[in-house]
C-alpha cells in the first residue's frame, strides 16, 4: 500500500525527473526561470512538512524552514529577471 | 503536537547556521550571475545532467529512508529502524560516489575550476554541500550505532530525528542547487 512518504517520495522524483527533461530540452527565458522556482517551492515545501514535520513544529522553526524555501527562489527570479540592476549596485563593491 | 521541535534545540541551532550559510551562498550564485549572465546561461551545456538527476534521485530517496525510520522507531521497531537509516546511509554514500565521476568527467572535458566564473562558483557551492553531506551522514551513522545499541524507544528517539531534519536539509539545499545549476539558462 502506498502511504504519505511514498506518495511525497513519487512526487520528488517525478519534478527531479522534469528538471531532467528541462535541462536538457528548455530554452533560455521567463517561462523556464518561472517553472524552475515553481518546482523549487514544490519539492521544498513536500521535504519541509512531508519529511521534516515543520507543519506541527514551533513557529520559528516554521518561518525559518518555509522562509527559505520561499526567499530564495523568490531571489532567483529577481536576479533573473533585474541581473542588470543587481549588477549595477554591486559593481561598487566588487571593484 | 503543535508547537514541538522535531529532533532536538541544538540540531535546529545548527541547521538555521546552515541554512543562513547557504543562503549567503546563493547570494554569491546571484551576483555572479548578475555580472556574467552569458557564461550562467551557457554554462549548463558542459555539465553532465544525469549526474545532478542521479544526485538528487539519491538524496530524495535517502530522505524518505528516513522517514520510514523515525516511522519504525515511533512503533518501537528497532530492527526495522536499524534496516532503513543503514538505507539511507548506502545512498548518501552514493552521492559522493557519482560526484566523483561527474568531477572526473568534468576536468577531462577541460571543466575546472578554473574554467570560468560559472564552474568556479559551482565548485564552491557543489562542494561546499558535499561537506555537509559528510556530516549528515556521519550523524546517521551515530545514530545507526546508537539504534543498534538499543539507546532509542519510541518515546525517546530525539537523536534520531534530529539527525533525519539535518538530513532532510541538505537535501532541500540540493534541491535549489540542482536546478541553478543543471537547468536554469
Amino acid at each position: 500500500m502506498i502511504g504519505r512518504a511514498e506518495k511525497i517520495w513519487l512526487l520528488l522524483a517525478g519534478l527531479t525527473l522534469l528538471g531532467a527533461w528541462l535541462a536538457e530540452t528548455a530554452e533560455h527565458g521567463w517561462l523556464l526561470a518561472v517553472t524552475v522556482a515553481g518546482v523549487i517551492v514544490l519539492k521544498g515545501r513536500l521535504v519541509a512538512v512531508g519529511y521534516m514535520e515543520i507543519g506541527a513544529a514551533r513557529a520559528l522553526i516554521r518561518r525559518a524552514v518555509w522562509g527559505f524555501v520561499l526567499a530564495v527562489p523568490f531571489l532567483a527570479l529577481l536576479d533573473y529577471r533585474f541581473g542588470d540592476v543587481v549588477a549595477q549596485y554591486t559593481r561598487a563593491a566588487l571593484h | 503536537m503543535p508547537g514541538r521541535v522535531p529532533g532536538n534545540p541544538g540540531i535546529w541551532v545548527g541547521i538555521f547556521c546552515v541554512l543562513v550559510e547557504f543562503l549567503l551562498l546563493f547570494n554569491v550564485y546571484f551576483i555572479a550571475r548578475a555580472h556574467n549572465p552569458e557564461a550562467f546561461r551557457h554554462g549548463p551545456e558542459k555539465l553532465a545532467t544525469v549526474a545532478g538527476t542521479a544526485i538528487t534521485l539519491l538524496l530524495v530517496t535517502s530522505g524518505y529512508g528516513m522517514v520510514k525510520a523515525v516511522e519504525a522507531m515511533r512503533r518501537d521497531d528497532k530492527r526495522v529502524t536499524l534496516r532503513w537509516i543503514l538505507f539511507s546511509m548506502a545512498l548518501g554514500f552514493g552521492y559522493p560516489v557519482v560526484k566523483f565521476f561527474e568531477i572526473r568527467w568534468n576536468v577531462s572535458r577541460g571543466v575546472d575550476g578554473a574554467a570560468g566564473i560559472f564552474y568556479t562558483v559551482y565548485y564552491y557551492l557543489t562542494l561546499n554541500h558535499l561537506v555537509h553531506v559528510f556530516w549528515g551522514l556521519l550523524g546517521l551513522g551515530w545514530t545507526a550505532v546508537r539504534t543498534g545499541l538499543g539507546a532509542y524507544s519510541a518515546a525517546d528517539h530525539h537523536g534520531l530525528e534530529a539527525a533525519a531534519v539535518y538530513w532532510h536539509t541538505t537535501d532541500i539545499i540540493w534541491l535549489m542547487i540542482f536546478p541553478f545549476f543543471y537547468v536554469l539558462r
